[in-house]
């Protein structure tokens, strides 16, 4: 189909909005509350052009045959730049300085905003939850995040409230996030244009951890950080940055840098075993994965049948993991004291900001810190982290292999579970240990595979919509795997700002290339793994694996 | 008044007689126009909702009659409720609609009892709506009766497709249905006499039958105002014109004027008011009558309020009032429905017409502020 935009003929597809449409063909038109894969809710106004003598918004017009389109008339520029005005006040100080991470700063520019005619309004308390942290001030009333709770995670955590400028965004009763059922995936900071939503920074502890000459701290970083840090230093989107991380963290001052993967490895000998244990006594099945604390929080809040009836593995996060197994078994060969030890873990998460608080976990990890907090970090200290030279992670527990580097992705951990499932439990080799069925961004996934004549059917879902679907047929499956961000961790709440799908795509490309690159690919043969189950634990689920690498959980209400 | 006429029973039964199709026809021959404020063709509307393949389909009487200074549904729904429940009945055959409901204004409740017994076995449900302007409109009614938040929906799809749980759904106003059954029976039912809601600064408010085309001076003269009356306002959303002799109630004289015929609300203002003094009045309503949704209605209506209050009570300048008409020109070019897009019309006619009222209150405030 044709249409006449600004007086020349482009093709647009006529399934698509306009908005998309012209941003195909290099014309962007700026927008807040519309973000790609969600609903258009014309919310905003901004994205505004003019048909007909008519303003309408092209987020949710569609193309029809022969239309006339203009763009950049004056009475578009006008309602545009007005409109963009009366969302300024509150920010006023902080949009004009460009922070290219919100969207609201991005478009002034553009739009030629000079100066705000308002004062600001808004009188709201900020709500400082455990991970994450809202400042209703700042909001635009775009609706992204609220969309995204609901659309997206399933979760319906927040949503607006009050009448004309009274409306805000708010969970239930105007509770505080902590006191809901919201599982801190941090969706909602990905999708938030404007900042209202943000992680709650453990950046001020760890400098002072760092400060303390008296500790020493150790970093670990997840498979999906080297995949996404780049982009907070303007390298393209699915960059791999392993060495250049370990350098700037090294020269933030940590005295040791470990790998999240080589805990990755460890809960994949737990978690294979356990399910080859599960195989052999035939149930309960299917077991449930538990590496994503988003997801682990929504199944205590609206799944927790699934604790009694022992569906839900036992096995801590890989980031669990290592931290025990710093402040164990590192501790007792690098002959430091457990309480001088402090474990940060550099995550793509908020979810697991607030699973380090966990009662029953809390001395394993001390602090986490999102990705766009390690940035922060390395901006600290002044670290020219494009022209690093690449450097190796500490090798005491820093050799990882390729299963554990796809743990980022979704379908990373079932991928990794079945080469080691396989190999353990038949003694065979695997003839191709790249499971296509699992890999891309499709919601759920699904597959078999035989492991000793008999037939394994596994599944894996992303974003927890999805898994409320797969959630209503799970017994027809053994294996389960759920990450609650769309994509895995690579989408997680945590990652570079603003969101965009192209992005968590080229990340997934660059998780699956470290897979390729490495020379170790399965988890049980990782030489580290190997040696300490040789020098501590003995093997995969004994009694001192269960004490140091498992966990338990709650019921909560909703 | 042709309003006050009976039927009792006898148009639902010709309707019967009819076929659903016939009654469409008929309908749409004697060119019933919705009296909600927009004019639409009532059979054409329900021709819509007809042709739909959907089983299930539903009738909404909207009696959310929140415009301020109109007050005809009230009467109806007080002097003559049985006609709009045969009104129903009617729409609900001529459409396939096993269920109807009725939209009642929170403020009308004390109506709902009566209502009910005249409902007897007839598959209508009435929803009490919490007193929200917005719920008057016809896709946020939608979402009111389905116990969401009351805010308007995208179109298309067009309720007449996918209206309420999704499904094709005619929504008519009161006086609309109250028309249908004496257009059916009645041969000598007239399509032009409107029910005018008059107030403002009469000594006779009330409501008046009048044939579209009446001078509007001959309607504000049965409400025989004390002082000169200096300016017609049609409703909020409908703006307001000075008074003249020439003016006739039809919706194109009306409209030459930028002011909107819509339902028949006529509010006068006389020469002792300001008319800065109303705007302040009608903006303060906007702004707690704003569903919040979109940006310029949520936040515009809320900064025309506070440039009117400047003006009309502290200090302001000339620039203000360009900021105002800019505001006012954008909100009503970019908002998401007609509540927003209808808020600023009275600002808008107001600023054309009565400029200088404006000018003259900044400046005599500044005027005051050099004297002391």
């Amino acid at each position: 189909m044709r249409i006449r935009v600004d007086n020349k003929n482009i093709e647009v597809d006529s399934n698509k909005s306009l908005l998309l449409n012209l941003k195909d063909n290099g014309i962007n038109i700026p927008h807040l509350c519309y973000q790609e894969g969600l609903e258009p809710e014309a919310r905003c106004r901004i994205c505004l052009v003019e048909i007909n003598n008519k303003l309408v918004t092209s987020c949710n017009t569609y193309p029809k045959e022969g239309m006339e389109i203009k763009t950049k008339t004056k009475r578009v520029n006008r309602a545009r730049k007005i409109n963009a005005e009366l969302l300024m006040p509150e920010h006023m100080d902080k949009c004009f300085r460009l922070n290219k991470h919100h969207d609201l700063c991005n478009i002034i520019g553009d739009l030629g905003l000079k100066e705000v005619r308002f004062n600001p309004t808004r009188k709201y308390t900020a709500d400082l939850g455990a991970s994450v942290i809202r400042d209703n001030n700042l909001c635009i009333n775009c609706g992204r995040c609220v969309q995204v709770c609901a659309q997206v995670q399933a979760t319906w955590a927040i949503d607006f409230a009050g009448r004309a400028h009274h409306e805000h965004v708010t969970p239930y009763f105007e509770h505080d996030l902590n006191d809901v059922a919201c599982i801190k995936c941090g969706q909602c900071i990905a999708a938030c244009p404007v900042g209202a939503i943000d992680e709650r920074e453990h950046l001020q502890e760890v400098l002072a951890a760092l400060k303390d000459k008296t500790k020493h701290v150790v970093v670990q970083t997840a498979p999906s950080i080297r995949a996404s840090l780049g982009e907070e230093f303007d390298m393209p989107p699915g960059t791999l940055v392993t060495g250049k991380m370990i350098a700037a963290l090294r020269r933030c001052g940590f005295n040791k840098v470990f790998d999240t993967n080589l805990g990755a490895d460890m809960t994949i000998m737990e978690e294979g075993t356990e399910f080859l244990t599960r195989a052999k006594n035939n149930g309960p099945f299917p077991m449930i994965t538990t590496c994503c604390p988003g997801w682990i929080k929504f199944m205590e809040h609206f799944y927790h049948d699934l604790i009694d009836s022992n569906n839900m593995s036992t096995c801590k996060s890989p980031h669990e993991m290592l931290g025990i197994l710093i402040k164990t078994y590192y501790a007792k060969k690098a002959k430091i004291s457990k309480k001088d030890i402090v474990v940060v873990s550099v995550m793509p998460c908020t979810a697991k900001k607030f699973e380090s608080t966990r009662p029953e976990m809390k001395s394993d990890v001390d602090y986490v810190l999102t990705t766009r907090e390690a940035a922060k970090l390395i901006n600290h200290f002044n670290i020219d982290f494009k022209n690093l030279k690449d450097e190796e992670f500490d090798p005491a527990l820093g050799i990882s292999t390729g299963a554990g580097a796809v743990f980022g992705a979704t379908g990373g951990v079932m991928e990794a579970a079945l080469r080691t499932a396989y190999e353990v439990g038949t003694g065979k080799q695997l003839t191709k240990i790249e499971f296509d069925q699992l890999r891309g961004m499709d919601g759920i996934k699904t597959g078999t595979i035989i492991i000793k004549g008999k037939e394994i059917k596994f599944a894996v879902a992303n974003g927890l919509a999805n898994a409320r679907e797969l959630m209503k047929r799970k017994d027809d499956y053994h294996f389960i795997e759920i990450m609650a961000c769309p994509g895995g961790c690579i989408g997680g709440g945590g990652q570079p700002l603003p969101f965009a799908w192209e992005k968590i795509h080229k990340r997934m490309a660059a998780i699956y290339k470290e897979d390729a690159r490495l020379p170790l690919r399965k988890s049980h043969e990782n030489p580290i793994v190997q040696k300490i189950y040789k020098e501590f634990l003995d093997k995969p689920l004994s009694k001192k694996a269960h004490k140091l690498l498992h966990t338990h959980y709650y019921k909560r209400g909703l | 008044m042709q309003i006050k006429k009976q039927t009792k029973g006898k148009a639902l039964a010709k309707a019967k007689k009819l076929g659903q199709k016939a009654t469409i026809n008929l309908i749409k021959e004697k060119v019933l126009l919705g009296r909600g404020g927009a004019g639409f063709p009532t059979g054409t509307k329900w021709e819509m909702v007809y042709n739909e393949p959907e089983k299930e389909k539903y009738l909404i009487c909207n009696a959310d009659e929140g415009e301020p200074g109109t007050f005809k549904d009230k009467f109806i729904l007080e002097k003559n409720p049985e006609l709009v429940i045969e009104g129903i009945k009617i729409a609900m055959f001529a459409i396939g609609a096993k269920k109807a409901f009725i939209y009642l204004r929170g403020e009308y409740e004390y109506l709902e009892n009566r209502l009910k017994k005249l409902i007897k076995k007839a598959n209508i449900e009435i929803v009490v709506g919490a007193g929200a302007y917005i719920c008057g409109d016809e896709t946020a009614i939608l979402e009111s009766i389905e116990g969401k938040r009351g805010q308007a929906r995208l179109k298309p799809p067009f309720p007449t497709v996918k209206g309420l749980y999704g499904k094709p759904t005619a929504i008519n106003n009161v006086e609309t249905l109250a028309n249908v059954p004496l257009a059916i029976y009645y041969k000598d039912w007239n399509p032009n006499l409107r029910l005018y809601s008059l107030s403002g600064n009469v000594t006779k408010p009330g409501i008046y039958e009048l044939p579209l085309g009446t001078k509007l001076c001959d309607l504000i003269k049965l409400g025989k105002p004390k002082n000169k009356i200096k300016a017609i306002y049609f409703g909020c959303f409908g703006g307001c014109m000075p008074h003249c002799e020439k003016t006739k109630l039809t919706p194109d004289d009306i409209c030459g004027k930028d002011c909107i015929h819509g339902a028949g609300t006529i509010i006068a203002v006389d020469e002792k008011h300001s008319i800065v003094d109303v705007a302040t009045n009608i903006a303060k309503f906007y702004e707690f009558e704003s569903c919040g949704k979109c940006t310029p209605c949520r936040e515009g209506t809320m900064r025309i309020l506070a440039l009117l209050e400047n003006i009309s009570l502290k200090n302001a300048d000339m620039k203000d009032l360009n900021t105002l008409q800019e505001l006012a020109e954008v909100i009503k070019e970019t908002s998401f429905c007609g509540l927003g897009q209808t808020s600023t019309n009275h600002l808008l006619t107001a600023l054309k017409y009565f400029r200088k009222e404006f000018e003259e209150r900044i400046k005599e405030q500044k005027d005051r502020r050099r004297i002391r």
